[in-house]
């Protein structure tokens, strides 16, 4: 299904390769494999030369200590992404009703507080939750300097992916939901935005690896995630590249499976429109 | 006021209506009664206002200036007295814009159910009774982009009478239609007219205007220029506009 979904991609872009043009990409192909190829074999030559390869930098990774303080910290990374990515979700949708608000003024200050929380990166937002709020005696825990800034930042995103969406959904749903008498609230809750989210599904969870990603700067406020784990680990055992390597593994894995979860989310919604047009009765 | 009291209120009016696109002048003082039972059909070229004005009537478009009155009280300007006006008056839109998201029967009971609070074993018993009524029972439980569109909306009829409304809008309902579709839609429509709703219809189909319309307005350039019994409008229109438009959409 994917194979087939990138071939009319790319038909749906390009005319079909002439001889020339596949002549073309053969060489093409075959240089740049070589090309990979060298500058990989030069840089495990390096690392080899270096000694990255010893055991010491890697005998740890044998025993089941490592892997649970590695999968605590993993823990500790998910649940500051799976709580900002909520609390996103929700203030994404306010944010959004604000900026979309018929009231200028309220729309317009939403406008500014989504171009705020967009515009500035979480990590100078973390700061100024764990250096400036502290000063003025109010008191939080590690994991909510954290969770809090990554979730103001994702949620002016989302403000603007949810804004996306609403404006993807027809006109003629809200006036046949008006025509009904409907009042504007409930046309927005029963009919635009179920409508809304189901467009924008794919964007959400794409957002969300951004959160993934956001949570790594957890040292800031010396909360355990993963990679905060991981920069004991190195201190304790002195190796840098092998646990860097091992912990760049797990985040790209996890991004990964998240990547391919909106995929499918996608075409499974995708494929049950395709299907619904083709059994068009009578 | 006697001579009021004796006369029954019409259940739609328009007096003296104006609106405005921008420069364009779309509606030029344009006054309507619609009686109760009574069908108006609106046709005239495209362009003319009539969608626009079939549309000010449960105030999916406003006007600039003029009174419009539903049973005699001014149309509502908005929040619940709008909605409630509305819910009163059932609209039929050329897209259907059935709600893509929700089940056909969902799709009619929505109204009762959110708006009206019917129980909601009550709005599905009565539900399942009109789609029965337009054709469409065994497709109860389809999303809508499953359906032709004829059948869609036959189910859009039904959602707007699910509501018992006290009139009806019909904004070029058969448009969009293929062609073996249209009198799947306009069949009820007819059946419609003949248990006396009260309608206003947007529509090019010469046939059923003949058929089921008490009253024919016919519009240009934003005005109504002749006002009559339909086979008197048809077979002899009045004016050299409505001459040249019967002649445009005759020729095939």
């Amino acid at each position: 299904m994917s194979a087939a979904d990138s071939v009319s991609m790319r038909d749906a872009l390009y005319e079909a390769p002439g001889p020339r043009t596949r002549r073309r990409i053969v060489v093409g192909t075959v240089v740049s494999s070589v090309a990979i190829v060298a500058i990989v074999a030069w840089v495990v030559a390096r690392l080899y030369e270096m000694g990255q390869f010893d055991s010491r930098y890697w005998y740890f990774f044998a025993q089941w200590s490592t892997w649970r303080f590695l999968l605590m910290g993993l823990a500790g990374t998910a649940e500051v992404a799976l709580c900002a990515g909520a609390i996103a979700l929700v203030l994404g949708i306010l944010f959004m009703l604000g900026r979309i608000s018929h009231n200028r003024v309220v729309s317009t200050v939403f406008r500014v507080v989504i171009n705020f929380f967009r515009g500035i990166p979480s990590l100078l937002l973390i700061y100024f939750f764990f250096l400036v709020i502290p000063s003025y005696g109010i008191k939080m825990p590690s994991f909510w300097m954290l969770t809090l800034p990554i979730a103001l930042t994702a949620s002016g995103v989302l403000a603007e992916v949810f804004r996306a969406g609403v404006n993807a959904v027809p006109k003629g749903q809200r006036e046949a939901a008006l025509s009904i008498g409907m009042t504007e609230g409930k046309v927005m809750r029963k009919i635009i935005l179920p409508q809304a989210i189901r467009y924008v599904i794919p964007s959400l969870i794409s957002q969300l690896v951004v959160v993934v990603k956001d949570t790594s700067v957890a040292y800031v406020v010396s909360y355990p995630d993963l990679l905060q784990n991981a920069r004991v680990l190195i201190s304790n055992y002195d190796a840098l590249v092998s646990v860097y390597f091992v912990v760049a593994i797990i985040y790209i894995l996890i991004n990964y499976a998240i990547n391919q979860w909106a995929v499918n989310l996608a075409r499974r919604s995708g494929a049950k429109v395709v299907t619904r047009s083709q059994e068009n009765p009578v | 006021m006697s001579e009021d009291t004796q006369r029954k209120t019409p259940t739609i009016e328009l007096r003296h209506v104006e609106k405005h696109f921008g420069d364009l002048h779309v509606l030029k003082d344009v006054s309507l009664q619609v009686e109760k039972g009574e069908v108006l059909v609106l046709i005239g070229p495209s362009g003319s206002g009539k969608s626009t004005l079939c549309r000010t009537i449960n105030r999916l478009e406003t006007i600039d200036s003029g009174e419009i009155l539903i049973e005699g009280k001014p149309l509502p300007q908005e929040g619940k007295e709008l909605a409630a006006m509305r819910a009163e008056i059932g609209m039929v839109f050329q897209q259907f814009n059935l709600f893509a998201h929700k089940t056909i029967l969902e799709n009619v009971t929505m109204g009762p159910v959110e708006v009206l609070h019917v129980d909601k074993k009550k709005a599905e018993q009565e539900a399942m009774e009109l789609l029965r009524r337009v054709g469409v029972a065994e497709q109860a439980s389809k999303v809508p982009a499953q359906l032709s569109g004829g059948q869609q909306q036959r189910v859009a009829i039904a959602r707007s009478l699910a509501m018992h409304p006290k009139a009806m809008l019909f904004d070029e309902p058969t448009s969009a239609l293929d062609p073996e579709m249209i009198n799947e839609v306009l069949d009820v429509m007819v059946e419609l007219a003949r248990e006396g709703m009260t309608m206003v219809v947007v529509t090019h189909e010469m046939n059923f205007a003949r058929r089921v319309a008490d009253r024919v307005e016919f519009m240009a350039d934003g005005q109504i220029l002749e006002e009559g019994d339909p086979n008197e409008f048809f077979d002899h229109p009045k004016t050299e506009r409505a001459r040249e438009f019967l002649e445009s959409i005759k020729g095939h």
